[in-house]
C-alpha cells in the first residue's frame, strides 16, 4: 500500500510542468523533488534532493500554513527566483507540505510585457490623435489659401483682367489644394483604421439626406458643369450603419465616379428593396480593364490606366473596410472605355 | 435689396478673405472673432444671415445656435456653419442645434454662395 501511494505521489510530481518539492514540515527535509525542481536547484540526479535539509536551499523555516516561500535557483545558467506557494497535504497520515514553485522574472516579464502593450497602445493614440488634430489644423491654412485664390479670381473676373493663363494656373491651384485636402483626410482615416482606433457607432440612418448633403458639400457648383444625378426607388427606408462611415464609403466612390469620367453625369441609384437598401454609384468613364478588377481593393493599388488621374490608391481599401464594418457587400462591374458601376448593399435593422 | 451677413470667425487671414469675397458679391459684412461678440452683434444688428466658425474661444459654434434659438430677437436670424471639422457626426449636431447650412473648410466660395443664396431664398 505505502509502496503504491510511493508511486502515485512520484507519478503525480513528474507530471506537474513547474518546479515541485514535497517537505516534511516537521523535520524540516525534502521528502521528494520533481524532475523541473531538481533542473533548477542543479541537481539532476535522481531523488538527490530527497532527504536533504531544506536548509540546502532555503535560509528559512516552513510551517504547514505557510503561505508561499521564494528560493532562488538558476535556468540555462540564468539565476532566478522562484516563488514556491505551500499547501498542505497529508500522506499516509503524515503531515506533508507540497510546494510548487513558479519563476517571479517570468512573472515580471509577463507584467512588462502588459505594461509595454499598455505603452505602445497610448503612442498608438497619440499618433491617431495627433494625426487627426494635424489634418484639422491643415484645414485652417488651407482655406486661407483657397479663399485667397477665390478672391484673386473673383477680382481679375471683375476687373476684366482674367485671360487664359491666370485661369489656368488659378484652376491647377484650386484642384490641387482639394486634391491635398482629400490626402489629408484618407491618411487620417487610414490611420485610425491601421492603429484600430476607430469605433462603428451604427445608427438608423437616411441614407438620401447624406447622399443630398454630400451633392450640396462637395459636388454641386463644379467647373466643368457636372452634377450628381440621383435616383431613388422603391419605399424609403433607415438603414443599420455607421453615419459618418457611410459618408466616407459614398464621398469616396462619388469622387472616383466624377475624376474617373469627363463626360455625362454621375449618378446615384437608391433601390430600396424589401430586405437590403441597394446603392449604384455609376459612371460613363475610361472604366476599369478586366487585369485590375482583382486587385482594386488593395492599398496603394492602381489601375493600368488611371496613371494621369491623381489619387492615393488609399480610397477603395477605406470604402472596403468600411462597408465590411457595417455588414455591407460592394462588387463593381465595369468595361474600358465604357464606365463603371459600384454596387453596395446595406441591410435595415429589422 | 442688399443682404447683410455676419461673419463669425477667429482667423483673422480668412476672416479678412471672406470679407472681400462676400463684399465683391454685394453684401454687406459685419465680424466678430468669437462666438460672445457675433452673439452681441447679432442681437443689436440683426444680420439677413449668419456664418460662423464651430471650434472658437469664449462661445463656441454650438453654443452660439443653442443663444439663437433661446432668445426670440435672434430665432428667425439664419445660421450657416463653416468648420475644418467634417464628420458626418458634426454636421447632424449643428443641424439639430438648428444650423441652416453646414459648409466644411476648406471651401471653393461658389459652394459656400450656393449654400447662402439657398438660405436666403427659404427665409423669403
Amino acid at each position: 500500500m505505502k509502496s503504491d501511494n510511493h508511486i502515485k505521489v512520484n507519478a503525480l510530481l513528474n507530471g506537474i510542468k513547474e518546479p515541485v518539492l514535497l517537505i516534511d514540515p516537521q523535520a524540516q527535509i525534502i521528502l521528494k523533488a520533481n524532475k523541473p525542481a531538481r533542473m533548477v536547484f542543479g541537481n539532476d540526479e535522481t531523488e538527490k534532493l530527497a532527504g536533504q535539509s531544506l536548509q540546502t536551499l532555503y535560509d528559512g523555516t516552513i510551517f504547514s500554513f505557510t503561505e508561499s516561500i521564494i528560493i532562488n535557483g538558476a535556468r540555462n545558467g540564468r539565476k532566478i527566483k522562484l516563488d514556491f506557494r505551500l499547501s498542505t497535504l497529508k500522506i499516509n497520515d503524515q503531515e506533508v507540505v507540497l510546494a510548487i514553485g513558479r519563476e517571479i522574472e517570468k512573472q515580471q516579464t509577463l507584467k512588462e510585457k502588459l505594461n509595454l502593450l499598455k505603452q505602445e497602445k497610448a503612442v498608438q493614440e497619440m499618433k491617431a490623435n495627433f494625426i487627426s488634430m494635424t489634418s484639422h489644423e491643415f484645414r485652417t491654412p488651407l482655406t486661407a489659401i483657397s479663399s485667397s485664390v477665390d478672391l484673386l479670381e473673383t477680382k481679375l473676373k471683375m476687373d476684366e483682367l482674367m485671360n487664359a493663363f491666370y485661369q489656368h494656373n488659378i484652376t491647377k491651384i484650386s484642384t490641387e489644394l482639394f486634391n491635398l485636402t482629400n490626402m489629408l483626410d484618407e491618411i487620417l482615416t487610414l490611420s485610425k483604421i491601421v492603429s484600430d482606433n476607430y469605433a462603428v457607432i451604427k445608427s438608423e440612418v437616411n441614407a438620401e439626406e447624406v447622399v443630398n448633403y454630400l451633392r450640396e458639400q462637395y459636388f454641386s457648383e463644379r467647373k466643368d458643369g457636372r452634377t450628381l444625378q440621383v435616383k431613388s426607388t422603391g419605399t424609403p427606408r433607415d438603414i443599420y450603419v455607421d453615419k459618418n462611415q457611410l459618408s466616407k464609403i459614398l464621398t469616396n466612390l462619388i469622387s472616383n465616379a466624377f475624376k474617373f469620367s469627363t463626360k455625362g453625369d454621375p449618378s446615384i441609384k437608391l433601390n430600396y428593396q424589401e430586405k437590403k437598401l441597394v446603392v449604384k454609384v455609376c459612371d460613363t468613364g475610361i472604366g476599369i480593364p478586366a487585369k485590375d478588377l482583382p486587385n482594386l481593393f488593395s492599398s496603394f493599388y492602381r489601375a493600368s490606366n488611371a496613371d494621369n488621374i491623381e489619387g492615393t490608391g488609399l480610397g477603395l481599401v477605406i470604402v472596403k473596410t468600411f462597408v465590411e464594418c457595417n455588414n455591407g457587400t460592394i462588387s463593381v462591374d465595369s468595361e474600358k472605355d465604357k464606365g463603371t458601376t459600384f454596387t453596395l448593399g446595406f441591410k435595415y435593422r429589422h | 435689396m442688399t443682404h447683410t451677413i455676419l461673419l463669425i470667425e477667429d482667423n483673422l487671414g480668412i476672416s479678412e478673405n471672406m470679407k472681400s469675397l462676400l463684399e465683391l458679391h454685394e453684401y454687406d459684412v459685419l465680424t466678430a472673432n468669437n462666438g460672445e461678440e457675433g452673439a452681441n452683434i447679432a442681437r443689436q444688428q440683426r444680420p439677413d444671415l449668419v456664418i460662423s466658425d464651430i471650434y472658437m474661444p469664449e462661445v463656441n459654434g454650438y453654443e452660439l445656435l443653442e443663444m439663437f434659438s433661446e432668445h426670440e430677437e435672434m430665432r428667425d436670424i439664419p445660421v450657416i456653419m463653416l468648420s475644418a471639422h467634417h464628420e458626418m457626426d458634426d454636421v447632424s449636431l449643428a443641424m439639430s442645434k438648428g444650423a441652416a447650412g453646414y459648409v466644411t473648410k476648406p471651401f471653393m466660395f461658389k459652394n459656400l454662395h450656393a449654400t447662402i443664396k439657398r438660405v436666403l431664398n427659404a427665409r423669403h
